[in-house]
């Protein structure tokens, strides 16, 4: 009982207000999401029926076995005019299901809505996608409140630096879309600098530790593009494979600089304020310490994160291909082939990630230790 | 020569030079890990093979990898194995439930294009591979974070032999939460990156909201970012509990031998 007393206790006014906004927050936006289908000009359905009309075994070229399921569906009609109408729908799926999909009651689908010349004939459409925005909704509440429940403060600082990083990016693509005589890359050079300012300063403060930190961090993300951009030019790019931005009109060669540029940023920017804040925290701790002991436990730290880091960017970029890359083998694709279509760019990016990690391990060293020595002359 | 062999010599030559031979075991690891989702890849290839037993079973391998070979079997690795592992089971349950629900496995309209020459009748699960597809991308941070709640743990019990399992429980969330921002960040820029190509793509075509929300490559890129920051939470009081249930019990199991 004492238990429960004291945490009440502990609850201050301010939590109170913020657990409720948020659960009031949490209640709006998954009513106007479960609501919102006036707002969208496509016709939504919800599926009612179901009733699976054909299935056939089929083989393809490779030998690959396959299922192929026909499904009639009863739809009702969610807005527009006819709204609240039956409206038959077919739909063609397959068991392994790589660009379509089974259907269950209660489903949300976008269709378009057939003409018909006979008024009191059934209404016929085409189904074109699903309706995903509420999925979209309840994972991002699961993720607010796992990590305000866990994180608390420095959870809510991750929720704002991703709002905000992300608002900033799309931000400056609209710059760079509307004005084509900028570069991309110094859009997102710039890009970076703000990124890099607004979360250091949020995860650590104004201080000298997230000053040191922001220098390092600038310095290591473009030495590494840099060093890459230097190894392009020397290989004339012989081994990257763009087809996989071949959609794009745009170079693919400067989307993916960019992108290296703000991809190995996180890694770069956590590498740096690790060295930073125990450098810091040495000096704190014993305000005599030599520039030498500094320089060798800055240097132990180093080694202990540098194999994290490079490992973490290393999933992050390589796992997105799996899928493309079981789909070209099935497809009995040449091994080398398919390997350097799917992963050329991300293996690269990987690689200059890294590069760039294991390069801001002495460059935020040295910041941090300049920083010490001017802190220790001013004293 | 090759772009990617430049970089991997680079990048090799740094770790060795500021690294030392940690770092050419870090290099090393890195590629016992290619190999690792590579030959993964090639399991997955079989539509008899389970997806997720096999994405479960290269997690293993994997975390052993990062957790074993860099920093050698001891107390503190062997924690934070067990969490990693724990907390790659809850995460794929969950990922399973949402990537179902939200039907956004195989390939969105966007990619159709670049594969229509394949027949894309090919008899694996693509809802599982996508489950795998998001573990994988988040493996590394969880792994890191494990390993950085519980060797500063054993330091505490170390210096302060007589402290309880619940306050070192309670350090272990505090030091989890100071990486917390950083690691989450790490994920997030490293995605921002990856997808760059994807979001001009947006602009350029001006999708309206509408479009964007609902479409299943961006709905899946949302929720891979969702879910590496769930997991890279998650671990934290996963870590921190099985971390001081192990300290504490091995010291009860020290005093009473005494």
């Amino acid at each position: 009982m004492s238990i429960v007393v004291n945490t009440f206790k502990k609850i201050t006014c301010k939590q109170i207000l913020l657990y409720t906004m948020l659960t009031l927050c949490f209640a709006i936006s998954v009513f106007f999401v479960n609501h919102n289908h006036s707002f969208y000009e496509r016709p939504i359905a919800k599926v009612v029926e179901t009733n699976l009309e054909n299935t056939t075994e089929i083989i393809d070229m490779n030998n690959n076995k396959d299922h192929l399921f026909t499904q009639h569906i009863i739809a009702k009609l969610q807005n527009g005019e006819k709204k609240g109408q039956l409206i038959h729908l077919t739909n063609e799926y397959s068991s392994s299901g790589a660009y379509d999909q089974e259907y269950h009651a209660g489903n949300e689908l976008f269709v378009s809505i057939e003409k018909n010349a006979d008024a009191n004939a059934d209404i016929t459409g085409t189904i074109h996608d699903v309706k995903r925005d509420k999925h979209v909704l309840i994972i991002t509440w699961v993720f607010i409140f796992t990590l305000l429940v866990i994180g608390k403060k420095q959870g809510l600082f991750s929720i704002i630096s991703l709002v905000v990083n992300a608002a900033l990016l799309s931000y400056a693509l609209d710059i760079y879309m509307s004005t084509s005589n900028i570069s991309l890359i110094w859009v997102c050079g710039i890009s970076v600098i703000l990124f890099t300012v607004f979360s250091l300063l949020l995860i650590n403060g104004f201080n000298e530790k997230s000053y040191a930190a922001i220098v390092a961090t600038l310095l290591g993300t473009f030495a590494s593009l840099f060093i890459t951009y230097l190894v392009m030019l020397l290989t004339s790019e012989n081994g990257l494979r763009y087809e996989e931005m071949q959609f794009l009109t745009r170079p693919p060669q400067l989307v993916f600089m960019a992108g290296l540029l703000i991809g190995s940023l996180g890694a770069v920017m956590d590498v740096a304020i690790t060295m930073s804040s125990s450098i810091f925290g040495l000096y704190e701790k014993n305000n005599n310490i030599s520039v030498k002991a500094l320089r060798t436990s800055g240097m132990d730290i180093g080694k202990d994160i540098m194999g994290a880091m490079t490992n973490i960017l290393f999933f992050a970029y390589i796992s997105g291909s799996i899928p493309m890359l079981i789909l070209y083998f099935k497809n009995a694709s040449p091994f080398g082939f398919s390997l350097s279509i799917n992963l050329s760019l991300e293996l690269a990016r990987a690689l200059a990630g890294g590069i760039g990690v294991v390069i801001t391990i002495p460059i935020s060293l040295y910041t941090a230790i300049f920083y010490v020595n001017r802190k220790k002359a001013r004293s | 020569m090759n772009v990617l062999v430049w970089l991997a010599a680079i990048l090799f030559l740094l770790m060795v030079l500021i690294g030392g031979s940690k770092g050419a075991r870090s290099f090393i690891a890195l590629f016992f890990n290619f190999g690792v989702i590579f030959m993964t890849i090639l399991f997955m290839t079989d539509p008899n093979a389970d997806p997720i037993i096999l994405t479960l079973i290269a997690s293993t391998i994997i975390s052993c990898i990062t957790l074993f070979f860099i920093n050698n079997v001891n107390n503190k690795t062997i924690t934070a194995f067990i969490s990693t592992i724990i907390t790659i089971t809850i995460l794929i349950f969950f990922i399973a439930i949402v990537t179902d629900d939200a039907m956004i496995q195989g390939f969105s309209e966007e990619e159709i294009e670049e594969i229509s020459m394949f027949s894309l009748y090919i008899g694996v699960d693509f809802v599982k591979i996508g489950v795998s597809m998001i573990i994988m991308s988040t493996i590394g941070a969880i792994t890191d974070i494990a390993i950085s709640i519980a060797s500063p743990m054993r330091e505490i019990i170390h210096h302060n032999p007589l402290i309880s399992r619940k306050d070192l429980f309670t350090s272990g969330l505090i030091i989890g939460r100071d990486i917390l921002g950083t690691n989450t960040n790490t994920l997030f820029f490293a995605f921002f990156g990856g997808y760059l190509a994807l979001l001009i793509w947006f602009k350029e075509l001006s999708y309206s909201i509408g479009e964007i929300v609902n479409s299943k490559v961006f709905t899946g890129e949302m929720i891979t970012i969702l879910c590496a920051g769930i997991g890279v939470a998650l671990v934290i009081p996963i870590t921190s509990w099985i971390t001081a249930y192990a300290l504490v019990r091995t010291r009860e199991k020290n005093e009473l031998s005494k």
